[in-house]
């Protein structure tokens, strides 16, 4: 009888005791778990590391090539694929300083005002235990979407650099839909033995860091979306004063999407389209202005429903294009 | 006899054949309970129809008939018996145990539940892979080899594979759907060009604006874009 009381109390013992982990428990590990991807970005920038990575989608698997370097604060980068072609891309990478809006977004600053959310409000983190990436030990990371407009991620993150070495970007009914994952890497102090061309060196790095809070400017575009999924703001636009082409980017710190307005001869006489390759979605939308004929392009790596409706809600700038309509007539 | 007296007859004599249902057994026993509550003893319940049918049975096989009624010293023996006999006390020990066990099981299943019920992806996604991008909409997938290169002739939607010739190797095409529109006249190659180049200028903006370290070189790249201008 004695032992039926224990075996009682310490029932009752466990429970309460769960019911107390419960709360801060999880809340602990919310938290270092945005930490951990917020802190992707700066890793990527700021180390330096060669390897091998795999990428993977529908059965297909590249194999591709990269060192990344950082020599007087700024970076190089050099991509390989290791499969068909064997295209080779070396180029300047950002500034290690430079911080472009996804970065801001990532980290929870002050454009999260303007997106009127943060990543927190937009994604759910978990930590979701330990595996071993490219013969390093990392944290598994769950990223949740809150809705149903943008695609979940499980991350592997090195434990002691930080870098991300596995990211599988989740179908909304939870099935992976493409896999990149490092096989090999190394941290060397120094890639010395990698000579840089001097034009890379001396050449200027993209426009469109940030020193403020400021987001890109908007104002010169004749277009706008009248919905975007909560949270994206814009990060880079592109306007072509000659032939009116405008090219936007979307993000909202993990997910991009671009807006690629066209006003070209060759793409009038395309009918609206949906393409897909791999994950990356294009949805082909057409818009008459007076009698100039525009596509609208929205690509990016969400799902085919929320570039539909992104792009069906592109329209001119009431008192832009009308007016040079009404202008060349 | 009624309709129902006369079926529940058949069913009492199918079991003592042993050929009733579970169904019917319950009736049948529920009918005796409801006989006994009601203090019923007469040949037309269940009871006496069982007696007689046993006495029919009996002396069909040339044994000796006689009615003896074993029924109630059996139950008053059960009833005297120890692990029958209920005491309030344990009773109530028993139904509290059984609830420590069920608020023990919630506990797990809660726990259990916020923990699991994303899909573990750093133990499944090996085998989840086989079946990776089968959402709706673009499940005439299969290997990227087998896409038809010209427009598939199912109406209303038209597929294309927006990848050039068929012959050019192991690159995979992007699924293209047309969606219906009054008949425009257009090329299909300049089309899968010009969606090409539009996910080129994609890619190459996203590896500029991306946080995501070397991912968005490996989405779509050159490498397609002029392999499928051959």
């Amino acid at each position: 009888m004695t032992l039926k009381h224990w075996c009682k109390n310490l029932r009752l013992a466990a429970f309460i005791a769960a019911f107390f982990a419960h709360g801060p428990l999880f809340a602990e590990q919310n938290k270092s778990a945005y930490d951990l991807v917020a802190g992707t970005a700066m890793a990527a920038k700021e180390l330096n590391y060669q390897g091998v990575f795999t990428y993977e989608f529908r059965g297909t698997l590249r194999s591709i090539k990269v060192a990344h370097l950082v020599r007087d604060g700024q970076t190089y980068e050099r991509i390989v694929h290791m499969d068909g072609a064997g295209h080779e891309i070396v180029r300047r990478g950002d500034d290690v300083g430079c911080l472009r809006p996804g970065d801001m977004l990532l980290r929870g600053s002050d454009l999260m005002a303007e997106s009127g959310s943060g990543l927190d409000d937009l994604y759910s983190f978990y930590i979701r235990g330990n595996a071993r990436i490219a013969g390093r030990l990392a944290y598994m990371v769950e990223i949740r979407p809150k809705d149903k407009l943008r695609y979940g991620y499980v991350v592997a993150i090195d434990k002691i650099n930080g870098l991300m070495l596995q990211s599988m970007l989740i179908s909304q009914s939870g099935k992976p839909l493409e896999r990149f994952q490092y096989v090999d890497i190394s941290f060397p102090v120094d890639l010395g033995n990698i000579q840089l061309p001097e034009q890379l060196v001396h050449s200027q790095q993209a426009p469109g860091c940030l020193d403020s809070s400021a987001s890109a400017d908007p104002s010169i575009s004749m277009w706008q979306p009248n919905w975007l999924p909560p949270g994206f703001v814009l990060s880079d636009i592109k306007v072509d004063s000659a032939t009116g082409d405008e090219a936007w980017m979307y993000t909202d710190g993990l997910a991009l999407f671009s807006v690629f307005i066209d006003s070209a001869e060759k793409s009038r006489r395309f009918p609206p389209v949906d393409a897909k390759l791999g994950t990356t979605v294009a949805v082909l939308n057409k818009v008459t202005v007076g009698d100039q004929h525009y596509a609208i392009c929205v690509v990016g790596e969400i799902p085919d429903a929320t570039a539909k409706q992104i792009a069906i809600s592109i329209g001119p700038l009431v008192g832009t294009l009308e007016g040079a309509a009404q202008a060349v007539k | 006899m009624s309709d129902s007296k006369e079926r529940l007859a058949e069913s009492v004599s199918a079991l003592m054949d042993g050929e009733t249902s579970e169904i019917e057994l319950h009736r049948i026993l529920k009918e005796v309970g409801i006989d006994q509550d009601q203090q019923i003893d007469s040949p037309d319940s269940v009871r006496g129809i069982w007696q007689r049918y046993h006495m029919v049975s009996a002396s069909i096989a040339g044994e000796p008939v006689d009615k003896i009624d074993l029924s109630a010293s059996i139950a008053a023996a059960i009833d005297t018996e120890d692990t029958h006999r209920q005491n309030p006390i344990t009773r109530f020990a028993s139904s509290t145990g059984r609830f420590a066990i069920a608020a023990s099981v919630a506990m797990v299943a809660v726990l259990g539940v916020q923990q699991l019920n994303s899909p573990d992806p750093a133990s499944a996604d090996a085998l989840q892979f086989a079946e990776m991008d089968i959402d709706a909409g673009q499940q005439n997938t299969g290997p990227a080899l087998q896409f038809p290169a010209g427009f598939q002739p199912n109406a209303p939607v038209r597929t294309v594979s927006a990848g050039g010739a068929v012959n050019t190797s192991q690159r995979p095409a992007a699924f293209v759907q047309v969606r219906p529109v009054n008949s425009m006249n257009f090329s299909e190659k300049q089309l899968r060009l010009y969606m090409d180049d539009i996910m080129l200028r994609h890619s190459n903006n996203a590896a500029l604006n991306s946080n995501r370290g070397m991912l968005p070189f490996a989405r779509v790249t050159k490498n397609e874009a002029a392999a499928s201008q051959e």
